[in-house]
């Protein structure tokens, strides 16, 4: 029996035996686990119910994981998602985390490996949430922009609302924490992604540019999100002089 | 298979060259006749008008005609033999034909070779790309049971589950593993059925007792489903087919029918058969998960699996194509019908008749 206020984790596998195992060692890890066996009854249960991670099969039948993932970040579920996979190349993983998932898994998979990920992704969650918590860090001002942590929107200097994605609101929160200091591209893969998901630090410089464009008011000439050359990124609320 | 490939695009290439060369051919050569034709006519106006001023001057036409054999002079008035123009215009003629047969045939056969290659091309790609579709297929099917196994395994290994938990996952192995043999007696059996290795000894086969012989072992697991099967064939109902197939045919549709009951919690299957029109009509009803109508000849292509196996369903999504090619193969037919999801199924299947006189004559012989 999982304790009270144990993370909750959905499990969407049609595989019986598969979900069963799944479901007995992430039990048997502490988590609280409820299984679905399609997309459509994922989709169910995720609107009645909240949970910290969901452990998504790619090949359902039906609707597929990666359509289930899309449909969850259209109507604004940001619960991570764990893709698990017969597929493992590369272009199949793309396509994940373009879907909007966090991590893959390509089956089989080695059971430790598939805890450690699961306990990864729960604890960034967990991170942000915690440190979106209270009034004072919920909210991040600077430059004119708004950016509100726990409903994943902001309004830019301009007056333009924007919708931020669950790894943009990430990283701004993991800048905004160390605001002044520099923050190596390896720290944010680190604290955001957790794992070697994506094959470089580029997908961070990406990410980087993505934010300045929403709030800078030159992006060619960020005042913000300021390039440390060979190094990382340093954050600054006030903007540089 | 890469150099074949080569060897094909470079004669492609050559012949689509070749083709390009003739078409330039057969454009010069008719440049070169029209150029010749001009000039020719152009002499023979230079002729003409050089007559034309020798009578003028009072030459007689006679002296004319000697001096200028293609001109002749009616009425004061020089002008082309009429034999020179017909020659001329007759040669045209002929040189415009012999370009455009001698052509045309080249460009024919030259077009008919680029048809060919190109066929070949296209088939041979066609042929790689469903190898590696079916490929990509075999390796996800397996993968799943894969990771299930691997799964159950490392789950003993790092936790010291106790003994009933421990029987569990050792059942539940011992269940991926039959699956996967399944699996690779299926993928055997339709690449057979795939390249027409298959021989069937067609014969006639009393209906009741195939269908008898495979729910016989079906029943207890019916039962403990809580599946009630019930069956109606007369006894003298003969189908013409081969006795083997009959029985995978049967027992891959029988199987599936109880898989679905099984997803929708229990429920019942019916089987039924008449004769009618020459064949052998049997329909199997169930009341289980069913699928969406236009799902129907969906189910009978390889790896198709419409609802998941949430009722502990283990199906490698190769059993209804056998079935398909195995009726073709017997010269029947199958269809798969359903009002929608959670409305149950009917599998029609179609056998040429046999009369019982020699089912029995076939089995006092044997």
């Amino acid at each position: 029996m999982s304790p009270p206020g144990a993370p909750h984790v959905l499990v969407v596998e049609d595989d019986p035996h598969l979900a069963a195992g799944v479901m007995e060692n992430l039990r048997a890890e502490g988590y609280q686990v409820s299984t679905a066996a399609d997309g459509a009854q994922a989709l169910g249960w995720l609107s009645g119910h909240a949970c910290e991670l969901i452990v998504l099969d790619v090949m359902l039948p039906g609707m597929d994981g990666f359509s289930v993932c899309r449909a969850l970040r259209e109507q604004g579920n940001t619960t991570p998602v764990l893709f698990l996979t017969a597929r493992g190349d590369p272009a199949d993983r793309v396509r994940g985390l373009e879907a909007g998932g966090d991590d893959y898994l390509a089956k089989p998979f080695h059971l430790q490996e598939f805890l450690l990920r699961v306990r990864a992704i729960v604890r960034r969650w967990d991170w942000y949430r915690s440190a979106s918590a209270t009034a004072a860090t919920a909210v991040l001002r600077f430059g004119g922009n708004e950016v509100d942590f726990r409903a994943f929107r902001a309004r830019a200097w301009n007056g333009e609302a924007q919708e931020l994605t669950e790894k943009e609101a990430m990283i701004l929160k993991v800048l905004a924490e160390h605001a002044g200091e520099i923050v190596s591209r390896e720290d944010l893969l680190e604290r955001v992604w957790g794992y070697d998901v994506f094959p470089s630090t580029r997908t961070v410089d990406n990410f980087i540019l993505r934010l300045r464009k929403r709030f800078e008011q030159d992006p060619a000439n960020p005042r913000h999100f300021l390039t440390v050359w060979g190094v990382g990124y340093r954050f600054l609320g006030e903007g540089e002089p | 298979m890469k150099a074949t490939r080569v060897f094909q695009l470079t004669a492609l290439a050559l012949v689509v060259v070749a083709a390009v060369q003739v078409g330039w051919w057969l454009y010069d050569q008719h440049a070169y006749t029209v150029e010749k034709v001009l000039a020719a006519r152009g002499a023979y106006r230079e002729q003409t008008a050089a007559a034309q001023a020798l009578l003028d001057a009072g030459v007689s036409p006679q002296r004319v005609g000697q001096l200028l054999p293609a001109i002749v002079v009616r009425d004061g008035r020089a002008a082309l033999a009429p034999q020179v123009e017909q020659t001329l215009t007759s040669e045209e003629r002929h040189r415009y034909n012999q370009y455009a047969w001698e052509g045309s045939f080249f460009l024919l056969a030259l077009a008919l070779c680029i048809a060919v290659i190109a066929r070949a091309l296209r088939a041979e790609t066609r042929v790689r790309e469903e190898q590696e579709s079916f490929l990509a297929l075999v390796s996800h099917q397996f993968k799943t049971p894969l990771a299930s196994l691997q799964l159950s395994l490392e789950t003993l290994a790092l936790r010291t589950p106790p003994p009933q938990t421990a029987r569990t996952l050792i059942e539940r192995m011992l269940a991926d593993l039959a699956r996967m043999e399944l699996m690779v007696t299926q993928i055997l059996e339709s690449a057979r059925l795939e390249r027409g290795r298959v021989e069937l000894r067609p014969e006639a086969v009393p209906l009741a007792a195939a269908v008898a012989r495979v729910l016989a072992p079906l029943e207890e697991r019916a039962r403990q489903e809580r599946i009630v099967l019930s069956s109606d064939i007369a006894a003298a109902l003969c189908v013409q087919s081969d006795p083997l197939a009959l029985d995978m045919v049967l027992r891959n549709v029988l199987e599936n029918a109880l898989a679905a009951v099984q997803a929708a919690g229990g429920g019942r299957i019916e089987v039924q058969a008449r004769a009618a029109n020459g064949e052998v009509q049997l329909s199997v009803r169930d009341t289980g998960v069913g699928f969406a109508p236009a799902d129907g000849a969906r189910l009978f292509t390889r790896f198709t699996r419409l609802h998941g196996s949430g009722g502990g369903h283990y199906g490698t999504g190769l059993g209804l194509f056998i079935v398909r090619r195995m009726m073709e193969l017997a010269h029947g037919r199958v269809s798969a019908h359903s009002d929608g999801v959670g409305q149950g199924a009917r599998v029609e299947l179609a056998w040429p008749e046999a009369s019982a006189a020699s089912a029995a004559l076939q089995g006092s012989t044997t």
